[in-house]
């Protein structure tokens, strides 16, 4: 009997699939609540989780919109306690804005964390909650697994899709010296995740695009990084690339498409439930460094370097991102792996171009680099938590090897 | 059957590793430059490793109860310890799987990681000259 090339790279992802580890350690705690309009459920979900006073975290653009307005509105309207607002929160969180957020939550006598917003705010809301809860110095929960139990109630409503912090068990800090403050703990997912398309239809075409490769880079370096890989953590990767690689070249252009906009959502929830169980890589290692240094969008940063970071990887990586072309239909199937994984990159830059994203890091604004803030930037980006998880082990002189090419 | 039979056999086995680690130029050197006070707390069996190189210039290694406040806390059972000296466990899957603790700016800790390789070796022979030497 003859297969068609569907079937022989149907049967061969099953194959794949079945050669993964067979004994892994999956973690997914966070409830996701999808649809249109979703988010006017959130006051009754997190009352159904004991939450009788919420302070609901956000920033001051958001704060004006209908949107939040309607969200707002929709803890009377169902007849539960207005929640206090906390509308501080700047594009890069930090301690101070968490400890504002912090006596504002004390004031009142919060007993819930609810957020809504992009990445930096999702985080202020998670380190707000550590305080809250366990009632100390946040410095002194800064760590890895140091968070001694479960945190007050906390729901998550993303604006944009691309950071996955809603399933996500990490938090970024700022701290005075604007150091980045890692907190990651499996007690930081928040309990619920309430992913509503309708609050992403206004996010302007170039944030569409850089939040969207910050899923697609979540996606790809979940799928190759080295520890923890499963099944679940594949399919997860597999499924977020096919949806952004459909979907967000119509988010782009028809940002009122709202099942394009969905999609999108759905693909960074799983890119970030795949990545919070992997961790990342050399790509997002870069991307925090020159993020921090040069308050470049992290999401841009990411694609700047994602096709630089993937040929890096590409002796540990080919047939991984082989697999991943197969499963995309990217590239003729009777290639070779290595043909496939570069035909994935090549892929990746004809998107970056179709959604108008920069190419380098001259074209992302950064043109001063000099040898030294090379090294510096590479010495760095060593000492990112991100690096550990990369499939291929790294040197300083690679990283700066990558940067330069980036240039 | 356990990596460490009790508190002692850890201790003095861990105690070693860090003297041979201190003992190397190269190692020490760079764990000096990073000027960390990092503490290691196990658990079955306990014991409390302390290696102290906040003046940059000697590394100090204790075992038990300090005054010092380290920079960084490494909490884990004696098994994981051992499993990630003998190579079998990374440092970044046991994060990931929630069998070490660490707290503070962990990520300082973690980018010595590759100072440290040469000494993978050095506890696998540590340990077992440990295990064949005679019981007193």
């Amino acid at each position: 009997m003859k297969h068609s090339v569907d079937e022989i790279s149907g049967q061969h992802q099953l194959e794949k699939l079945n050669n993964c580890a067979l004994s892994f350690n999956f973690y997914s705690p966070t409830r996701l609540i999808f649809g249109d309009e979703a988010s006017l459920q959130a006051a009754g979900e997190l009352n159904d989780l004991g939450a009788r006073k919420t302070l609901l975290v956000t920033d001051k653009t958001l704060a004006q919109t209908e949107v939040f307005k309607a969200i707002f509105s929709s803890f009377a309207d169902n007849g539960y306690a207005s929640p206090i607002v906390f509308d501080s929160v700047p594009p890069e969180s930090n301690l101070l804005c968490v400890h504002e957020g912090l006596r504002l939550a004390k004031k009142f006598g919060c007993d819930s964390i609810m957020s809504v917003g992009g990445g930096s705010v999702l985080d202020t809301a998670k380190a707000i909650d550590i305080c809250l809860s366990l009632d100390g110095d946040i410095l002194e929960f800064q760590g890895i697994n140091n968070l001694p139990g479960k945190l007050k109630p906390m729901l998550a409503i993303p604006t944009t899709a691309g950071t996955g912090s809603e399933v996500s068990m990490v938090a970024l800090i700022k701290d005075e010296a604007g150091e980045k403050l890692l907190y990651a703990s499996k007690y930081l997912a928040p309990d619920i995740a309430v992913l509503d398309p309708g609050l992403i239809v206004s996010l302007p075409p170039r944030l569409t695009a850089g939040t969207g490769f910050d899923a697609i880079t979540h996606a790809i370096e979940a799928f190759t990084a080295k520890y923890n890989q499963s099944p679940l953590v594949k399919f997860y990767c597999l499924e977020a690339l096919k949806l952004l690689f459909e979907n967000l070249p119509i988010a782009y252009r028809q940002g009122e498409n709202k099942d394009a906009r969905a999609l999108c959502l759905l693909a960074s929830c799983m890119a970030g439930i795949a990545f919070t169980n992997t961790g990342v890589g050399v790509v997002h290692a870069l991307a925090h460094t020159i993020g921090a240094k040069h308050c470049t969008h992290h999401g841009m940063t990411n694609a700047v370097i994602l096709p630089y970071g993937m040929e890096f990887n590409l002796p540990e990586a080919a047939s991984q991102y082989a697999e991943m072309a197969r499963y995309l239909k990217i590239g003729s199937p009777d290639l070779d792996e290595l043909a496939l994984a570069q035909a994935l990159i090549k892929k990746i830059r004809d998107l970056m171009v179709e959604v108008n994203l920069p190419k380098s890091l001259k074209e992302l604004g950064i043109s001063d680099l000099d040898k030294g803030s090379i090294e510096d930037l590479g010495f760095h980006a060593l000492t990112d938590p991100a690096i550990m998880f990369n499939i291929k082990d790294v040197a300083q002189e690679d990283l700066c090897s990558i940067i330069k090419r980036t240039c | 059957m356990p990596a460490f039979a009790n508190q002692k056999e850890l201790v003095t086995i861990m105690i070693a590793l860090w003297e041979a680690i201190k003992a190397d130029p190269k190692m020490s050197d760079d764990l000096l430059k990073s000027k960390l006070c990092v503490q290691f707390r196990y658990r079955d069996p306990e014991g409390i490793i302390t290696v102290d190189c906040s003046d940059g210039e000697d590394m100090k290694i204790s075992s038990g109860d300090s005054e010092l406040k380290p920079d960084i806390e490494m909490s884990m059972r004696g098994d994981v310890a051992h499993d990630f000296w003998t190579g079998r466990l990374g440092a970044p899957a046991a994060l990931l799987t929630g069998k070490i603790v660490s707290r503070g700016p962990t990520p300082k800790a973690l980018a010595l990681l590759p100072v440290i390789k040469p000494a993978f070796a050095i506890y696998t022979k540590v340990y077992d000259d440990f295990q064949k030497a005679p019981v007193v």
